[in-house]
């Protein structure tokens, strides 16, 4: 994934020295790829070129269970939820996250208190998490009793979705219950980061004349955008793949408004057998997230700053 | 070594007034309240029975602590306590060493394929679950290791999401470390141990925490290659109380507040070691 | 670099290796397995010495019906010492997921000989199903005690599969307290749509109370009514035939009554907990729900009682007949002693009766529900016959009793249906196209086969 013009060609270039050094390095990492990744992987790939049964293989069915999906409106629905997904969590959880790890990264009396519960969602079971969500999400629930009444005494009516039974607004709920369950590890890695950047970057800066906003923007922003990089390739990565979420709290419903591919995988795979169409699927999505992270990666090179030397 | 006592390295100066810090602290609050409801909905429903909650009756003079008492009767949480700490643990240390090493060398050695190894990882980054589950459980039977630790603990020792976030951290620190040490003669094994590793001292922590969670509330992978009560986790013990035609709410959240506090704990500590690490790391001398 | 630096890598590298080191090369899917079957293999090698022979047996369910489940199992071992049963219970959400695992991996030392079941005809499809046919006919087992339409759940090509435990039958239950409160006479066995409409308008209270509570994905019990069907033969279907007017009265009769506030919508009821929450709450007067209910509302006291659901005006009775069933593998190693456990389960004598008067279920077996077992536990509900009279009138239509249909209901069916549950689209606007889909569906798998 690293672009050949992103850093320095004296880094690039392979030292004779470290050859087997790196390999060394890589190797018990490498092990476990081949046999728990790359295996999985290829025989998936296997599968999805031939008719697959419960106990193996029946036949080879070339391009068939492709061109099956191509002809799939449920598998277009969950894609086009899917894209849904990933342009409204993905923006937001890296826009809340360095928010929240500025804010927390403040000498601040209580700050450990503050840290402590914003990660909070992210160590909870899910399952737990989704039936909370479902409760306060109910039509009449805390959420609508609470907006509806900040209205009323702003002055105005609103009336309030029943958020699980749309096909409309059922999409948000799954939304909200990933940001509020996730942010926090964005956090975490937003607070590593900031944690990492050197002080006397800031206080040049400050010696400069420069105001917070350009600091932030000129000294903060750029240190950190490697972790940025990191982070919005893998929750692009997550947001493609999301699946525990929407399965816990809406089984996809109403009507596979809010069905992730993923999701659609699962019940290709466990529910109707049918690992074959399953493992095609997970290969179209795979060359579709492949492509847009290429992308990412060619652009990565505007905006991300190593510190790498000459 | 610098050794800041007041403020940590990395702290950016608030430069906050008094009204600032008001400010802050208003809108923090504010965040925990959203944060934080969930979880008082979660106690609340641990405390009354499943009558009440069905009845959606949540006053407090319901409450009382016989789900939580509940679940370790129905459950053998014990066990399932015992497994889920040594099957967290064992990944968690398993899974940073050899990711750490693995990034090291993608970040920092120069050597033939790297790149396009790298690449290969990522791609794989891509591939959902639901289709490598069954291969993975084939490989697992085929290693003899059905129901049984290595099978929990084996697989997890590798992450290409561990890999490339260290890789990320590792390349952000700045090269003349390791040149530096290495004309004085010190050899890549040593750099990794005694320059990089404690350089990362606050991703390692962050690291760790995800990792932690992650495989603490693992559910599917145990499911399907544990069987015996010996050898299964606490989640596969939790998604026992959702039934087909109704769930025991109260047992569920009793359980789900269990399992939360030792994360909890690990957390705390490991934050700790986030703001202190990077205190201790020296990286304002270089 | 020196080597004694290099130590500790070394070690690190070469306990890793030995770690992995025995997998080299993954076998393929069905290769036999490599390790040494467990315990009861001694035993399926030498039957003759009448040895004890260990069936492994699957089922889903909570920790509390995990014990019905062994009690069963211990009442059968004190019958038949010679056979051990070993349980395996998994959560209800992931059984399926798991013994699709155990079935790929084809390795017979780990996969259940006896389980819990359904839908029977999409495995038996894939083979991992011993044909129970021959069996029944050897023992002579006794097929014609099973509720009428019953056993098509369990059949494929004909053949039976599986021997359904239960029957997942609806009736009507209601509230006796609200309709006192409303001064309303309790339901009976003449009621029609009408009569329900009409007392649906006295129960129901905008905001507060509904009169009805009942999942969307039962519909199918007010088309069938009206003799209509989903598709137009559901064991080898041609086309969808929810456009036909009997089956779109049916489905315009529920969305009707939710479009009216008398019916709960389904993502609401859902929301509320499910219709045991609904009903025990008082937020719903009646419920349309099979035999699952009654241990909750027992254990909460409830004044309730049951009565056969509504048909329209010379509409029949058309509860579903389908209940998941116990199955053999294949793959048993022992199918002697696995069918010996399978027709006692299935006899009221033995594993019918336990499971019957646990409460948990209304048994599959017609002799079990005439028995005390059922019908005099001298717990409500006291209408008990009412169980009876829907299960003499069961009939094939809930489910397509093919291998497609969990897919076809599952993401093309039931998704559309949700939209007219939402009150999102009426059903005028969303059956044809419905069909369209269903239609085509057929058509790319091969039916009419």
């Amino acid at each position: 994934m690293t672009l050949p013009s992103e850093h320095h060609r004296s880094w690039r270039r392979w030292r004779p020295d470290q050859q087997w050094e790196g390999y060394l390095f890589i190797l018990p990492s490498f092990l476990g790829f081949l046999v728990f990744v790359i295996a999985a992987v290829l025989f998936s790939l296997g599968i999805s070129f031939s008719h697959w049964g419960l106990t193996g293989f029946k036949e080879w069915a070339g391009l068939q269970n492709y061109q099956a999906l191509l002809r799939d409106p449920v598998f277009w629905r969950a894609l086009g939820n899917t894209l849904f997904y990933l342009i409204t969590i993905v923006p937001s959880q890296l826009v809340l996250g360095l928010a929240m790890a500025l804010a927390l990264n403040q000498a601040l009396r209580g700050i450990g208190f503050y840290r402590l519960i914003y990660f909070m969602p992210v160590v909870t079971t899910i399952v737990a998490g989704a039936i909370v969500f479902r409760l306060l999400f109910s039509a009449q629930g805390p959420v609508n009793s609470f907006i509806e009444g900040a209205a009323a005494l702003l002055g105005f009516g609103v009336e309030m979705p029943n958020w699980l039974g749309s096909t409309r607004y059922a999409k948000w709920a799954v939304v909200f219950l990933t940001l509020w369950k996730n942010t926090g590890f964005t956090m975490v890695i937003y607070l590593a980061a900031l944690q990492g950047v050197p002080r006397e970057l800031y206080d040049a800066a400050h010696t400069d004349g420069a105001n917070a906003w350009q600091r932030f923007r000129n000294v903060t922003l750029p240190m950190i955008s490697p972790t940025t990089f990191f982070l919005f390739v893998f929750q692009a990565i997550g947001a493609f793949q999301l699946f525990t979420e929407p399965f816990v709290m809406t089984r996809g419903g109403p009507a596979n408004s809010s069905l992730s591919v993923v999701q659609y995988i699962y019940f290709a795979a466990f529910r109707d057998i049918r690992m074959d169409k399953a493992s095609a699927m997970a290969w179209f999505l795979f060359v579709f997230i492949f492509i847009f992270t290429l992308i990412q990666n060619r652009m990565q090179q505007h905006w991300v700053y190593y510190e790498t030397s000459e | 070594m610098t050794v800041h006592v007041s403020t940590p390295t990395g702290q950016a100066p608030t430069g906050l007034g008094r009204w600032g810090r008001l400010a802050l602290h208003a809108v923090l609050l504010t965040g925990t309240l959203l944060m934080i409801t969930p979880f008082l909905v979660m106690l609340v429903v641990s405390l009354i029975p499943q009558e009440a909650f069905l009845a959606r009756d949540f006053s407090p003079a319901n409450f009382s602590l016989n789900n939580f008492a509940e679940t370790f009767r129905q459950v053998p949480f014990g066990r399932y306590y015992f497994n889920s700490t040594v099957v967290s643990v064992s990944v968690t240390i398993g899974q940073i060493l050899v990711s750490s090493l693995a990034a090291f060398a993608f970040a920092r050695l120069r050597f033939r394929g790297r790149d396009a190894l790298f690449l290969l990882y990522l791609a794989t980054l891509m591939i959902p679950f639901p289709v490598t589950l069954i291969p993975n459980f084939l490989i697992i039977r085929g290693l003899g290791w059905y129901d049984s630790y290595p099978a929990l603990i084996v697989p997890g020792f590798f992450s290409v999401f561990s890999t490339f976030l260290l890789r990320q951290y590792y390349r952000g620190l700045p090269m003349e470390l390791d040149e530096a040490a290495r004309m004085d003669g010190a050899s890549s094994l040593r750099i990794w141990w005694q320059i990089v590793l404690p350089l990362s001292g606050p991703v390692l922590a962050a690291l760790a925490i995800f990792v932690f969670q992650g495989v603490w509330n693992d559910f599917l992978w145990p499911l399907v290659v544990t069987t015996s009560v010996e050898m299964r986790t606490i989640p596969v013990g939790l998604n026992s109380f959702v039934g087909q035609y109704s769930t025991a709410w109260g047992l569920l959240m009793a359980g789900s507040v269990i399992a939360l506090l030792p994360v909890l704990v690990i957390y705390i500590l490991a934050q700790r070691w986030f703001v202190e690490g990077i205190t201790l790391s020296g990286m304002g001398g270089r | 670099m020196t080597p004694k630096r290099l130590l500790p890598l070394f070690v690190l590298f070469a306990s890793l290796a030995l770690l992995v080191s025995a997998c080299a090369p993954p076998p393929p899917p069905s290769a036999p397995a490599a390790e040494a079957p467990a315990a009861e293999a001694p035993a399926a090698e030498a039957p003759a010495e009448a040895e004890q022979v260990t069936l492994l047996w699957a089922f889903w369910g909570s920790p509390e019906e995990a014990k019905t489940h062994q009690m069963v199992a211990d009442a059968f071992m004190a019958e038949h010492p010679n056979i051990k049963i070993e349980t395996m219970v998994e959560p209800w959400g992931d059984y399926f997921t798991k013994i699709q695992a155990l079935w790929a991996g084809g390795d017979p030392s780990v996969i259940p000989d006896v389980l819990f079941l359904w839908p029977t005809p999409r495995y038996a499809a894939e083979g991992v199903l011993e044909n129970l046919q021959p069996w029944i006919e050897k023992t002579g087992y006794d097929l014609s005690d099973y509720w009428p339409a019953l056993l098509e759940s369990a059949m494929y090509n004909g053949d039976v599969y599986g021997l359904p435990r239960d029957i997942g039958l609806e009736v009507l239950y209601y509230n006796k307290d609200i309709f006192d409160e409303v001064g309303l006479e309790y339901p009976n066995d003449s009621w029609t749509w009408d009569d329900l409409v009409a007392a649906a308008e006295k129960l129901s209270i905008p905001g507060e109370r509904y009169a009805l509570a009942m999942e969307g994905g039962k519909y199918q019990l007010w088309v069938g009514q009206n003799y209509g069907s989903i598709l137009d033969d559901m064991r080898n279907p041609s086309k969808c035939t929810l456009t036909e007017p009997a089956a779109m009265e049916g489905v315009k009769f529920f969305a009707d009554l939710m479009d009216k506030g008398y019916a709960m919508r389904d993502a609401d009821l859902s929301q509320a907990g499910g219709d045991t929450a609904v009903f025990l709450s008082g937020q719903a007067a009646m419920i349309i729900q099979n035999s699952s209910r009654v241990s909750a509302f027992n254990a909460a006291g409830m004044n309730y009682d049951v009565e056969v659901v509504p048909i329209p005006k010379g509409g029949q009775r058309s509860a579903s007949a389908g209940g998941a069933a116990w199955v053999m593998s294949a793959a048993s190693d022992n199918k002697e002693e696995a069918w010996t456990f399978l027709s006692w389960l299935q006899s009221t004598d033995g594993g019918q009766r336990l499971y019957t008067e646990s409460g948990e279920i209304f048994p599959a077996l017609q002799s079990t529900a005439r028995s005390d077992a059922f019908l005099h536990q001298d717990k409500p509900p006291a209408n008990r016959m009412a169980f009876l009279i829907e299960g003499e009138n069961a009939k094939v239509g809930r489910f397509g009793y093919f291998p497609e249909w969990g897919e076809l209901d599952g993401s093309i069916i039931s998704p559309a249906m949700q939209r007219i549950w939402a009150g999102e689209a009426s059903p005028e606007e969303v059956l044809p196209a419905l069909c369209e889909q269903v239609d085509a569906f057929l058509a790319e798998h091969g039916y009419p086969k």
